[in-house]
């Protein structure tokens, strides 16, 4: 079991997903779990804000134990190529990490293994591409 | 100069030389952080001033006018320098009125935003493949139903992470599956960039 | 006429059995509380209520289906079980409008939106109880075997216009169908830009310059052996394109070549 401290910094898969009154399909259309959220704002999803959504995304399926972070905590997120660090703020919740499990990005040599977060349009094309879909990122609080 | 020779140009610029990597000593010794990153300074759970998402509801030149949907009225400048996705990496005038966008650039002082990046109707869904035809998926989003249009050349597959393939005669029907996808306005029916799945 | 009584008769087994397919999900299946959770009945009764509210119709749904499988054969029986039918149409309508993403919660466990399939079957069983109605002999009575081939067709109808069971049967249908004609495997085989681009990104040329980049993929057209991918950058200098040279054909991150050019310059690398 690799114990993910989000005090300490880790290194995960971060996808992206839209929400608030977005224009589309859109799996989160409305404020999502904490009822604040928007795709134009710096906003992530995290799999451990609260017993339910702990239920459905079950990150300990894929040996991550993650500490529980309620609505409203802010992470410290970069991409594992890049040195620019952004900072977000728990709005939904996700990804469904036990769908993926032993998933693997990677970008010239640094890869990182399981969706433990996902981040809103605004934050993810700030150290992303939005067509890229998926990319490995360092995490801390 | 027209596109065929500024590719010409381009070529030449990168196979006549043989250089695989750019050193901090060829493009001058400034660190990376003197570069000022708009990025950087956008407080945890903020509207990020530099990004913008919402429809094209008019299109003048190369100004995008786009209502967030917050209501709000964005203009956007498009230039040479601005990428634009749509389904696959084009031109401005690819975009139409009715489009969704996201658009990241840098704020201007007069308030429109000149776009670095602008995507348009691109969504990632996670989904479940309920029926696969010729040219066409059937997907399950959250209980909706989403058509999955199969654009021959463009849409590839990405099987546990290695690398990309229009092969798609891996998918499952059952499986969950991610799509990137470029939405078709108005209706429930997307193209497909790439599926993401396991093989 | 005989054809007509034989029909009749046969379908107090049909909707018996249907109904006591359907309290066996009710009574007895290890989730049936989860499944009323997520059910239209919950949102009617409350949650606190809706467990004894779903194992109620469950005894219902038991006691009508093991009367109308049992001798004597009663009219009144039949006439129970389609009132029931309108019942469930009237509550698939109210959870259609009300609770749109509710489960049915009807004859499986898999959570199945109402949908049109829904009402059909309800529809279906409606008229097969009126049928049964009209029935004045046993059902097993009369040719046993036909009886029993209808029974089978009529509740292989009744699976097909249930949503909850399709995992069961129709998602291994479709997969073996896909599996024997490939339907998506005539695309012609060609190298997509996207493979291309994810070539790109595991290369060192592509880590020396990322932080510069400004843009996504620009431009790109094939040269050789060579794919070229274009994309804006931010330089100290001042605006540039970034140019690589990504192996269209292979799979070699480290031959990946890179110049950035300045806006209207000469070139930098």
């Amino acid at each position: 079991m690799a114990e993910r401290d989000s005090r300490a910094p880790f290194t995960a898969e971060a996808s992206w997903f839209c929400c608030g009154a977005a224009w589309g399909p859109c799996g989160s259309a409305g404020g999502g779990a904490c009822g604040n959220c928007k795709s134009g704002s710096r906003h992530c999803a995290w799999p451990n804000t609260s017993d339910a959504c702990y239920a459905i995304t079950r990150p300990d399926r894929c040996g991550d134990d993650l500490l529980r972070r309620t609505c409203g905590h802010t992470f410290y997120v970069k991409n594992l190529c890049k040195t620019t660090e952004i900072a977000v703020k728990i709005a939904d919740c996700g990804p469904q990490t036990d769908l993926w499990c032993g998933e693997e990005s990677c970008c010239s040599g640094n890869c990182a293994t399981n969706r433990l977060l996902d981040l809103t349009p605004s934050a993810y094309s700030a150290i992303g591409s939005l067509s890229s879909g998926i990319m490995p990122v360092a995490i801390r609080s | 100069m027209d596109i065929l020779g500024r590719r010409r140009f381009l070529s030449s610029a990168v196979l006549g030389t043989t250089a695989t990597m750019v050193t901090a000593t060829t493009i001058g010794s400034v660190a990376p952080e003197a570069v000022a990153d708009p990025k950087l300074d956008v407080e945890a759970g903020a509207p990020d001033p530099n990004f913008v998402e919402g429809r094209i509801t008019g299109i003048a030149g190369g100004l995008l006018i786009v209502t967030g949907s917050d209501r709000t009225l964005n203009q956007i400048h498009l230039t040479k320098a601005t990428s634009v996705w749509k389904l696959h990496p084009t031109t401005a005038d690819a975009a139409k009125v009715g489009d969704g966008l996201y658009a990241r650039g840098v704020r201007m002082p007069d308030g429109t935003l000149a776009a670095d990046a602008v995507w348009l109707n691109i969504v990632n869904i996670q989904v479940h493949i309920t029926s696969i035809g010729r040219n066409v998926m059937h997907l399950d989003h959250h209980g909706d139903r989403i058509v999955g249009h199969v654009v021959t050349g463009t849409t590839a597959a990405v099987y546990n992470n290695t690398p990309a393939v229009s092969d798609l005669s891996l998918l499952e029907v059952g499986r969950h599956a991610q799509v990137i996808g470029a939405w078709r306005p108005d209706t429930n029916e997307v193209d497909v960039a790439t599926v993401y799945s396991a093989a | 006429m005989a054809i007509v009584e034989w029909f009749a008769s046969t379908q107090q087994a049909v909707v018996g059995g249907v109904l006591l397919w359907a309290s066996w999900f009710k009574l007895v299946h290890r989730n049936a509380s989860a499944n009323a959770r997520r059910s239209v009945l919950a949102r009617i009764v409350g949650t606190e209520r809706v467990g004894a509210a779903y194992r109620a119709v469950g005894v219902v749904e038991a006691l009508l289906g093991l009367m109308l499988l049992a001798p004597p054969v009663l009219a009144v029986e039949a006439y129970a079980a389609a009132a029931l039918s309108v019942g469930m149409l009237g509550y698939l309508a109210y959870g259609k409008r009300k609770a749109p993403d509710s489960s049915c919660g009807c004859l499986g466990e898999k959570h199945a939106p109402v949908r049109v399939r829904g009402f059909l079957r309800a529809g279906l069983l409606l008229v097969l109880s009126v049928f049964a109605a009209t029935a004045t002999e046993w059902w097993p009575v009369n040719s046993p075997f036909a009886t029993v081939g209808l029974v089978i067709v009529e509740l292989a109808l009744v699976v097909a216009l249930s949503p909850e069971l399709d995992r069961r049967w129709l998602l291994p249908l479709r997969r073996w169908r896909v599996r024997r004609s490939h339907p998506l495997a005539t695309h012609a085989v060609a190298v997509p830009v996207e493979s291309t681009v994810r070539q790109l990104w595991t290369s060192a040329a592509y880590r020396s310059v990322v932080e510069q980049l400004s843009s996504d993929l620009l431009d790109h057209w094939d040269e050789g052996e060579w794919r070229l991918l274009t994309y804006a950058a931010r330089t100290p200098s001042g605006q540039a394109t970034a140019v690589f040279a990504v192996p269209r054909l292979a799979y070699e991150p480290d031959r990946v070549r890179v110049a950035l050019v300045p806006e209207e310059k000469g070139v930098l690398v």
